[in-house]
C-alpha cells in the first residue's frame, strides 16, 4: 500500500512537473508490472523533482547556498535530461554567486542532495534469498531513559546459519544545521560511505574518538561537505571539535536487517527470511545493548524490546584529543 | 512558487510513505534541556610539620607578608591544612584552611551541583554551579558558595560570538578551564591559580574566527567585572568597594591539526584593587600561557605578573576585613606534562601520570621579596566514567627572602562524579 501511494505521489509529482496533462495521468493506470519497470526511471525523476524543489524554495527563502548545492546536486545527476540541464545551470551559478562558497563538484566526495533523502533504497539481503518466505518484523522498544526510546537501534542476526553481508549506501546524508546533527541517529550497512556536510554560516570540525571509527574531517565552511566511509561494524560518536554541544551516533551494521525506532519506539524490519534470530538494541543511554531471541516463521513477526537507560550522559564531552571540554565556557 | 509548494507537499508525501526506518531525527532533541551535573570530592591528605609555611622563629609581621602561605595546598580549591600563625598578626594575604593541621585526615572538600538549562527554541544557556563545603574541624565553618550563576546568549547564527551576564569564570589565563576536581588532573591549584581562577560578576563576552586554511582559530575573551580574576579569599567575590569595574581579557590562537594541538594565548587585567574602596589604588596584571597536545602527552604552561598598588584603607576580602593595604608585587610561572593512557572499557579508563614544575616570586613593599619552588608528581587513575582516583606529592622549597620550612605535603581525592 505504501508503495502505491508512494508512486501515485510521485506520479503525480512528476505529472505537475513535466508536463503530461493530469487528464492524461488518470486514464491509464500501470499494472504491478509495469510500475516495478518504471521504478527506477520515476525514483531518477523523483530524485530531479526532489532537488529542483528544494533549490527553488532555499531560493525562495533567501538561502542561496542551499539553493546552490541542491541545484548543483542536480546538475550532477547522471543522464540528466539536456533541457532541464540547461534551465538549471544558469540558476545554479547565480545562485552560488549569492550564496558563496565551493560548487558542490570541487568538493570531496560525490555531489549529494543537500537535505537527506529517505528513499534509499529497500533494506534486504544480498544475495536475494531464493524461494523463502520474507516477512516483515515490527515492534516497539521501550526505556531509553529521560530521552525515551527514540533512535534504538534494532538489529537481526541469524543465529542458526550465515547472515548475510547488507549492501552499502553510498552517500548517506549527515548534515550539521543549527548547530545539530541531523539525524541525530543514523544506521548504515557496513561500507557504506556517509556525507558530512555543514548547512551552517558557520564552521564545523566532525570528528569521531570512538574506536569503532576515529576520524576527523578537519574545518568545514558553510556548504562544504566531507564523504567518509565507514568499513567496520560498531557505534561511533559524532562529535564538533568548535561546539561541544553537538553529538550524533552513526551505527554501522554488519547485517541486512537493522532499523531505527522513532520517538515513541516503533520500528520495521522489512523482507526477513524464516529462521531463528540473535535480536540486538542499542540505544544511546543503555550502557549496555539489550539482546534477546527471536524465531520468525511465515507470519509477519512482531516484537517487544526493552533497552536500558542507565548511561551516564558525559557533561564534559570530549574534543578531538580526548580532553574534556565544559559546555557553558566559550562557545 | 505555488506550484513549487504543491510539489513540495507531493513530494514529502511520496517520501515518507517511502521512508526507510534508518534515522532517527527528533523535533525536539532527546537530551533534557535541563540537565544536572555534579561531584563529590573526598580527600586524604598528611601535611609535614604544622601544616603551615610559618617557620616557627620567624618574628617577621605580618606574619603572612614573609612567606607563601598558599604553598602547601591540599586541595582542588587550594585550601591549605592550617594557617595558624600561632599569635602572630596576619593581614588577610592567607587561603582557605582546612585546619587538619600535621594530622593525617580524610576531608570533604566539595560537594558540587551544576545545573544547566538551554532551551531549544532559544539561543540560551543559563547555568549556576553551587558548591557545598563541609568543613568539621574546630575553626571552620561550612559553607554554600553559588560560584558561577550567569545567562550566556549567542546572538548570531552566523557568528561565533556569545554574550554572558552574571557571575562566571575568570577569562584570565588557562587553568580556570579545569578548576574543579573532577576537571583538574592533578589535585592541587598552581601557585599562580591564586590570581587566575577566580569568579566574578559582570559581564563577558567570547568571540571566535577561524582560518581554516592554517587549521586555526583566533579566540577574544573579554569581561567587566565588580572584582577581577583573583580568588575569593584575596577579593570580596561578588561586590564592587571601589564601585569601578576591573577589565580582563585574553586573545588566544589555538592551532588544531588531526594528531596535534597548538594553543597559546595573552591574558591582561586591569582595574582598581577591589580588596579595599579607593577607585585610583589600581591593580595590574599580565599573562602568557601555551598548551601542546600530542596523542595522550600534554604539556602546559602559564606566567602571570601581578602589580597592586598600595595607600587605600580597610582592607576586605573573603576572610574578613583587615588593616593594610599594602603595595604588592609577583610573578609566577608552572610548567605541567602529563600523559594519558588509555586501558580500555572496562573498569580501569585512564591512567595519567603528571609532574609539575612551579616558581613564584612575591614582595610587598617595604617587606624582602621571598620565591617559593614547589615540584609535584603525582597520577590520576579513572574508573568507569564515574570515580577518579588522584594521589600526588609536593615539595615545597623556600628559594629566597623566606625561612625553610617542613612543608611538604601529601595529598589525594577520590571525586565521584554524578
Amino acid at each position: 500500500m505504501k508503495t502505491h501511494s508512494a508512486l501515485t505521489a510521485a506520479s503525480l509529482a512528476l505529472a505537475l512537473a513535466f508536463g503530461p496533462p493530469a487528464q492524461g495521468a488518470k486514464k491509464k493506470r500501470a499494472d504491478p508490472a509495469a510500475e516495478a519497470q518504471l521504478r527506477p526511471l520515476i525514483e531518477k525523476h523523483l530524485t530531479i523533482a526532489h532537488e529542483l524543489t528544494a533549490g527553488l524554495l532555499a531560493w525562495d527563502a533567501g538561502d542561496y547556498a542551499l539553493a546552490a548545492a541542491h541545484f548543483e546536486a542536480l546538475l550532477a545527476l547522471k543522464d540528466l535530461p539536456d533541457d532541464v540541464a540547461a534551465a538549471i545551470k544558469p540558476l545554479a551559478a547565480d545562485a552560488r554567486k549569492k550564496g558563496g562558497g565551493k560548487p558542490v563538484a570541487d568538493q570531496t566526495g560525490t555531489p549529494e542532495p543537500a537535505t537527506p533523502a529517505p528513499d534509499e533504497p529497500e533494506i534486504e539481503a544480498t544475495p536475494k534469498p531464493k524461494g523463502p518466505v520474507l516477512v516483515t518484523v515490527s515492534g516497539s522498544v521501550t526505556g531509553g531513559g529521560a530521552g525515551g526510546p527514540g533512535g534504538a537501534v534494532v538489529t537481526l542476526h541469524r543465529s542458526n546459519g550465515s547472515t548475510p553481508r547488507p549492501t552499502p549506501l553510498s552517500n548517506k546524508p549527515l548534515i550539521q544545521r543549527d548547530k545539530k546533527f541531523l539525524p541525530h541517529v543514523l544506521a548504515v550497512p557496513v561500507g557504506s560511505r556517509v556525507s558530512f556536510r555543514n548547512q551552517d554560516d558557520i564552521f564545523h570540525n566532525v570528528f569521531s574518538i570512538s574506536p569503532a571509527h576515529a576520524f576527523d574531517t578537519g574545518l568545514k565552511r558553510a556548504g562544504d561537505s566531507e564523504t567518509l566511509a565507514f568499513d567496520k561494524p560498531g557505534v561511533v560518536e559524532l562529535l564538533c571539535n568548535i561546539h561541544a554541544s553537538m553529538n550524533a551516533w552513526l551505527v554501522v551494521v554488519d547485517t541486512p536487517w537493522y532499523a531505527v525506532a522513532d520517538g515513541a519506539g516503533a520500528f520495521r524490519i522489512k523482507k526477513v527470511p524464516a529462521g531463528d534470530y540473535d535480536v540486538e538494541v542499542w540505544h544511546e543511554n543503555a550502557s549496555q545493548p539489550a539482546r534477546s531471541k527471536l524465531t520468525i516463521g511465515e507470519e509477519s513477526a512482531a516484537l517487544s524490546l526493552s533497552v536500558g537507560g542507565d548511561k551516564r550522559t558525559n557533561p564534559f564531552p570530549p574534543d578531538k584529543y580526548g580532553k574534556p571540554r565544559q559546555q557553558q565556557l566559550g562557545y | 512558487m505555488s506550484r513549487a509548494l504543491l510539489l513540495a507537499a507531493l513530494l514529502l508525501s511520496s517520501l515518507a510513505a517511502r521512508a526507510e526506518d534508518d534515522t532517527y531525527a527528533p523535533a525536539t532533541p532527546a537530551q533534557s534541556p535541563l540537565q544536572i551535573n555534579g561531584y563529590v570530592d573526598l580527600g586524604f591528605a598528611v601535611a609535614q610539620g604544622d601544616g603551615t609555611s610559618f617557620p616557627a622563629n620567624d618574628t617577621r609581621l605580618p606574619a603572612d607578608y614573609g612567606v607563601d602561605t598558599f604553598a602547601p595546598a591540599i586541595n582542588t580549591r587550594g585550601d591549605v591544612a592550617s594557617t595558624d600563625s600561632h599569635g602572630r598578626f596576619t593581614n588577610g594575604f592567607l587561603p582557605h584552611s582546612m585546619n587538619i593541621n600535621g594530622t593525617p585526615s580524610f576531608f570533604l572538600s566539595t560537594v558540587d551541583l551544576d545545573v544547566k538549562y538551554a532551551p531549544q527554541s532559544v539561543p540560551l544557556l543559563i547555568f549556576t554551579r553551587l558548591q557545598a563545603l563541609p568543613r568539621f574541624n574546630a575553626g571552620t565553618t561550612t559553607t554554600l558558595l553559588v560560584e558561577q550563576a550567569f545567562v550566556r546568549v549567542i546572538p548570531f547564527k552566523s557568528q561565533e560570538l556569545a554574550l554572558s551576564a552574571g557571575k562566571f569564570d575568570s577569562v584570565f589565563g588557562v587553568e580556570y578551564q579545569e578548576n574543579e576536581a573532577n576537571l583538574r588532573t592533578n589535585v592541587t591549584p598552581s601557585l599562580i591559580a591564586r590570581y587566575t581562577t577566580g569568579q566574578s560578576l559582570g559581564l563577558k563576552s567570547f568571540y571566535r574566527i577561524q582560518l581554516p586554511a592554517l587549521w586555526t582559530a583566533l579566540t577574544a575573551n573579554a569581561a567587566m567585572t565588580n572584582g577581577g580574576t583573583l580568588v575569593e579569599a584575596l577579593s570580596p567575590p561578588d561586590l564592587s568597594l571601589s564601585g569601578r569595574p576591573v577589565f580582563s581579557g585574553r586573545l588566544g590562537v589555538e592551532v588544531n591539526l588531526p594528531v596535534a594541538q597548538l594553543k597559546v594565548g595573552g591574558s591582561f587585567m586591569a582595574g582598581p584593587r577591589n580588596d579595599q574602596h579607593g577607585p585610583t589604588v589600581r591593580q595590574r596584571a599580565l599573562g602568557a600561557d601555551g598548551r601542546v597536545t600530542v596523542r595522550g602527552f600534554s604539556l602546559g604552561a602559564e606566567l602571570v605578573w601581578i602589580d597592586q598598588d598600595g595607600g587605600g584603607a580597610d582592607k576586605s576580602n573573603g576572610l574578613g576585613n583587615e588593616q593594610l593595604v599594602s603595595a604588592f608585587f609577583a610573578r609566577g610561572e608552572y610548567l605541567i606534562a602529563s600523559y594519558g593512557l588509555s586501558l580500555g572499557e572496562g573498569a580501569l579508563r585512564k591512567l595519567t601520570p603528571y609532574a609539575r614544575f612551579e616558581r613564584r616570586h612575591a614582595q610587598f613593599e617595604g617587606f624582602r621579596p621571598y620565591t617559593v619552588q614547589r615540584i609535584t608528581a603525582g597520577a590520576r587513575l579513572d574508573l568507569w566514567d564515574e570515580l577518579a582516583l588522584k594521589a600526588e606529592y609536593l615539595w615545597n622549597r623556600e628559594l629566597q627572602g623566606a625561612p625553610p620550612v617542613d612543608n611538604n605535603v601529601f595529598t589525594s581525592s577520590l571525586v565521584f562524579s554524578f
